[in-house]
């Protein structure tokens, strides 16, 4: 597949061809404009005081010195911030699940290394960083809680009053008859399985930049975000505390507020109120149970939006990488904002990397405790999982340990058949950074039902892929539905790609590579993993998860005619790598018979773009963003056309538009510019119009579901000597629907799959028995390079679905298949030493020790 | 991340730099290429009060070729410029062995092949390349210059010999025999990594014997080790696979590397022991013999 330029001459269409990335020509010449590359004048720099030990109260905090220091112009401490902000609530509550409200700094208590106690706000951040040294706290020790069993260890102390010792949730579902399938089976085979904690690592560190107008006091934050709108009210909502009444006063009192608030709200409960319907209140009761100030604080905060009615700009422009980190909002984020409002001033904020590995994001520390019941011709009979998560200290907000458990559950089942389910889920917080979603956060999901089937497929000595594919749903089935709920049509083709890639793996050929190298002393193994994933899902896939939850997902991209001619498009979108500027001009492009370079995109501007709860992320990019640019331009090219048609004395019907140049189809040489149309257009409208022709689409999705599938293989070559591991082949098969850009998804699907091949064999946070964080740098943290990672070969198959718009996400899926496929070759290597792996994580002395090369130290944890 | 308050000292000639250590070199640093002092500042770990760089200081940043066929590397020479030397490849190959492992190229664009050896990181190639062959250093202060061998420079975790005044101005590396092969061995996670283990070693052959043998390693203890014991094993013995493995297994039964969060201390013993025959047999194979 080669690159294709901006001007469309094939008559095609752009959609479907790898056209070269509009982003590149900014980005690679160093002209894109991160958070770091904003800096008002005047701006005041900030830096946080952060805890250095685990687990502590805090007897006192003096910050009096660092008030005198050098350059410092406001400093405030944890006590002080709780004055002045409303907590964290919880964003998703479930049943028998307690989430623990904070606030933006820590008072009375710190629960990890990094805890932040105090911002210092400086004339620079050196400044600010020399003030932080002067601040002397005395820390009243509380036993560390350094792991998923200290958690469960009860002569540990708690870090949240009002738990139930350190676990937070505790909650089993059961589809089918879970005992009687279990009893029934031939054979159960279970497995312990542990994943690390890992971190998202973007390039670009969080970050935001906080103006203050100084006649309005308005707010204008640059902000390192994937959701601008979901940050621009959670600002609004947490900043400005006020008691209820006061809020409540000033919405009754101002009546433009009352009935535009009034007005949205009416509009939204009726666009969604099949959803909303469906939510129930009963995580909100355990919530209650557990901390009866919840309502109060919850009161506060929706009072407080209602009262306020001025709400701060989000802005955000080239973001560098995400992963889901920056669709967190951070207590930091709300820590400075706060201290711009005080002082009036533009404050800044930039994470160093330290801040970044110590709680910028971190994911996946799971125990999985895996049950495989079977019959001995290999027929999956029923699975029970076992999850224990560590959320780390404080909750992700507003993506954590509810949403990604609940993913966990309805996703565990796969692409099989099952007669019986159940999922028993755990979850726990100890002394450490906050977990997160993580690309595909959901993804242990797949690493364990795809290992276990493995090692099933050795207890039978059934061909790993022969097992797969003899319980694996395909077309014939269809429509089927997964056992958790979720309907499964055509789009779920994991059978197809699994199929494909044991013809491209040549297993019998890898056979006789394995035992050529066996002659020369080498060992190789051949792994494979395949899923299906949410792209975004059909309908009932969102009721699966948390009932009433869809209501979240529709998309409005504004789009528009300039007077001049041009084309732009607003959409509510928050790029952060994935290429919406191009593909979003394609589909675009497509629609309106223009050329790549004729359309502007915008976004991140939260005055300039519609509403969305999420921005990016869930892989919605292609399919919902996408669709609401494809329906918006649809109509915009309908009123261009009307006018188009007016001007030429011809039927709308008979207009054509290609390159940019409007005709009644079979006379191009007599037709009409868009700046031609544009301006006959605004010539009608009042005085000083500036844009011609406007459609603004909301759009759902196309309703009936998409899924994205891909099976993976790589083989492996394990050196018995160093315990490196090297992957000379690795082979995807992807089916994400009708393409829009293939050299893009072929760059998702390789990111993807290079922070998989990271999380085996490079990427594992580390803490010490008391909870101290060991990779605080570069030097410990690894994250794999080019030089590590090996060429990925990708085939794509496009599985159609009826109707229009059939695009499916595509960013998330490497990182779900790569863990699974490798850690299945590595076992598969070592297999007839004996080696059995249990763990993600395997660095090189894991890997001696499975193969029996080297012992454990002694008194190791490892 | 940003560092700390210090004062920054610009020396122009070594009597300058020499004076300024005097004054502050209890609580100095000096700054050459900077790939370790700066990060390190940045972190405020232990960061120095005074800095005291020598980059504009003349005639350190010269390949001296010596009278006894060794070369002489100046405080200022980069490890880039001595990885491109056709010298520093013929009289000193350890060194040239040695460069395309340390960091990434732009760290060895910076970076001073003498300033690697004065931070003395035990995970680093060069302290082991001066203990594999026998460097001395050449250290200036006021009272003087004075040499101090290798096998006495390495006192601990980034400490040295060196007194607070002194300067590490050269590092001299003996000549190199016709007879002598040598090799530069690691094993890092990733590419450009500080090594989980790593060997530099020298082999002398007369006729069918290893005549003396050095093998230097580093990331295994807390400066770089020698290990007499498998060195001697090895004089006198032909440089065959046999002689090597048993260096090997005496050199993994001796070795005790610490334990960290990339590799245990089992792993990093075996390691050295592969290392032992991977190191001896290139070594071997450069001075033409096959084992």
């Amino acid at each position: 597949m080669t690159s294709t330029d901006h001007t469309q001459t094939s008559g095609l269409g752009f959609v479907g061809q790898s056209v070269k990335r509009v982003e590149d020509d900014r980005l690679l010449r160093g002209h894109g404009s991160y958070v770091a590359d904003v800096t008002p004048e005047g701006v005041l720099h900030a830096h946080f005081v952060r805890s250095t030990v685990a687990h502590a109260n805090i007897a006192r905090i003096d910050v009096a010195a660092a008030r005198r220091a050098p350059g410092v112009v406001k400093v405030i401490t944890g006590a002080e911030m709780k004055e002045l902000t409303n907590p964290f609530p919880p964003f998703m509550m479930l049943p028998n699940m307690y989430t623990p409200l904070y606030w933006a700094l820590s008072d009375d208590k710190v629960r990890l290394v990094g805890d932040p106690v105090a911002i210092i706000v400086a004339e620079s951040r050196y400044l600010a960083e020399d003030a932080a040294q002067l601040v002397e706290i005395d820390y009243e020790p509380l036993t560390p809680v350094a792991s998923i069993s200290d958690a469960f260890n009860s002569s540990k102390d708690q870090l949240w009053e009002k738990a139930d010792g350190n676990v937070l949730f505790d909650n089993t579902d059961t589809f089918g008859d879970i005992d009687s399938v279990f009893a029934d089976a031939d054979r159960i085979v279970t497995e312990r399985f542990s994943c690390q904690r890992q971190s998202n690592q973007p390039m670009e560190t969080r970050g935001t930049v906080v103006e203050v107008d100084p006649e309005s006091q308005h707010l204008t934050i640059t902000n390192a975000t994937q959701s601008s709108h979901a940050l621009r009210w959670i600002i609004a909502a947490l900043t400005g505390k006020q008691s209820t009444a006061t809020s409540l006063k000033s919405f009754v009192t101002n009546k433009e507020r009352r009935t535009n608030l009034l007005a949205g709200l009416k509009a939204f409960v009726d666009e969604h109120s099949e959803d909303l319907a469906k939510a129930d209140n009963a995580g909100a009761v355990s919530q209650f149970k557990k901390d009866k100030s919840f309502p109060l604080h919850l009161n506060r905060i929706s009072a407080n939006l209602a009262g306020k009615t001025d709400y701060p700009t989000v802005v955000a422009q080239d973001i560098g990488g995400g992963f889901g980190a920056k669709g967190s909002i951070a207590r930091e984020d709300i820590a400075v904002a706060v201290a711009a409002i005080e002082l009036g001033r533009s404050v800044k904020w930039i994470e160093d990397r330290v801040e970044n590995l110590i709680d910028g994001g971190q994911a996946r520390e799971e125990d999985l405790t895996v049950s495989i019941a079977l019959d001995n011709d290999g027929t999956f009979r029923g699975l029970k999982v076992d999850l224990i998560m560590d959320q780390g200290a404080y909750p992700g907000f507003p993506i954590g340990a509810a949403f990604i458990t609940q993913v966990m559950k309805v996703m565990y089942p796969g692409s099989y058949k099952w007669d019986a389910f159940q999922v028993t889920t755990k979850v726990v917080c100890t002394n450490k950074g906050k977990y997160i979603a993580y690309r595909g956060p959901w993804a242990n999901e797949t690493w364990v039902r795809e290992r276990i089937i493995d090692i099933a497929a050795r207890a039978l000595r059934m061909s790993p892929t022969d097992l797969r594919l003899k319980n694996m749903i395909g077309e014939a089935d269809m429509p089927t539905e997964m056992i958790t709920g979720p309907t499964l049509d055509v789009t779920m083709s994991t059978r197809k790609c699994l199929e494909r890639l044991v013809y491209e793996m040549d297993v019998p050929a890898f056979e006789a590579k394995r035992a050529a190298a066996a002659e020369e002393g080498r060992v190789l193994g051949l792994g494979f993993a395949c899923f299906h994933e949410a792209a975004p899902g059909p309908p009932n896939y969102m009721d699966a998860i948390n009932p009433g939850s869809g209501a979240a997902s529709d998309e409005k991209a504004r789009t528009v005619v300039q007077a001049d001619g041009s084309v732009k498009i607003y959409t509510p979108q928050m790029p952060h790598g994935q290429s919406h500027e191009t593909t979003y001009a394609q589909i675009a492009a497509d629609e309106l018979g223009v050329n790549i370079d004729d359309i502007e995109l915008i976004w991140g501007n939260t005055d300039k773009t519609n509403f969305s709860a999420i921005g990016t992320g869930g892989s919605r990019g292609g399919p919902i963003g996408g669709g609401s640019v494809k329906y918006g331009t649809r109509e915009l090219r309908k009123l261009i056309a009307a006018k188009a048609a007016d001007m030429l004395e011809a039927s709308v019907d008979d207009i054509e538009i290609t390159g940019g140049n409007i005709h009644v189809a079979g006379v191009p040489s007599r037709g009409l510019s868009f700046a031609e149309v544009a301006q006959a257009k605004v010539g009608e409208s009042a005085p000083g119009a500036t844009e011609a022709f406007e459609a603004t689409v909301n759009y759902r999705g196309k309703g009936d579901g998409g899924w994205s599938c891909a099976a993976h293989a790589c083989v492996v070559e394990v050196d018995l000597d160093t315990g490196l591991v090297s992957i000379p082949r690795y082979v995807v098969v992807e089916d994400c629907g009708p393409i829009i850009n293939p050299a893009i998804v072929d760059g998702q699907v390789r990111g993807g799959v290079a922070q998989g091949i990271g999380a085996v064999l490079y990427e594992g946070l580390s803490y010490d028995a008391d909870a101290n964080i060991q990779t605080t740098t570069y030097m410990d943290y690894l994250v794999p390079t080019a030089m590590e990672i090996p060429e990925i070969d990708i085939v794509h198959l496009e599985t159609l679905s009826p109707g229009e718009n059939d695009f499916r996400g595509v960013g998330e899926g490497g990182m779900i298949g790569a863990p699974a496929a490798l850690t299945n070759a590595i076992e598969d290597a070592l297999a007839s030493r004996g080696a059995r792996v249990t763990k993600q994580y395997l660095p090189p002395t894991t890997i001696l020790e499975m193969a029996g090369v080297i012992d454990p130290d002694p008194n190791s944890d490892r | 991340m940003k560092n700390p308050p210090f004062v920054y000292h610009q020396a122009h000639s070594l009597s300058e730099a020499i004076e300024l250590l005097a004054t502050y070199g209890e609580d100095g640093k000096v700054l050459a290429g900077g790939q370790s002092l700066l990060p390190t500042m940045a972190l405020r770990l232990g960061p120095p009060e005074h800095v005291i760089d020598i980059s504009a200081v003349p005639d350190l940043d010269t390949i001296g070729l010596d009278a006894d066929g060794g070369v002489s590397l100046g405080a200022l020479v980069r490890h880039a410029e001595a990885e491109r030397s056709d010298d520093v490849r013929r009289l000193a190959p350890l060194i040239s062995e040695a460069m395309p492992h340390v960091g990434h190229r732009a760290i060895r664009t910076r970076g001073t092949v003498v300033g690697s050896i004065a931070h003395a990181d035990p995970a680093a190639e060069m302290p082991a390349v001066c203990l594999a062959t026998g460097a001395t250093m050449i250290a200036a202060s006021s009272q003087g210059e004075r040499t101090i061998p290798a096998a006495e420079f390495f006192d601990g975790y980034l400490t040295t010999a060196l007194r607070p005044d002194e300067l590490l101005t050269h590092v001299k590396f003996p000549a190199w025999s016709a007879q002598s092969g040598g090799a530069v061995v690691e094993v890092s996670r990733r590419h450009g990594d500080y090594a989980l283990a790593g060997l530099a070693c020298r082999v002398d052959l007369s006729g069918d014997a290893v005549t003396d043998a050095a093998l230097a390693f580093f990331g295994v203890d807390s400066t770089p080790v020698r290990v007499p014991e498998a060195e001697a094993a090895l004089v006198g013995k032909p440089p065959t696979a046999e002689a090597f493995a048993e260096a090997a297994s005496i050199v993994s039964t001796t070795l005790t590397p610490t334990a960290d969060i990339h590799g245990s201390t089992n792993y990093r013993r075996h390691l050295a022991g592969v290392l032992t025959t991977r190191g001896l047999k290139t070594a071997a194979s450069r001075i033409g013999v096959s084992a």
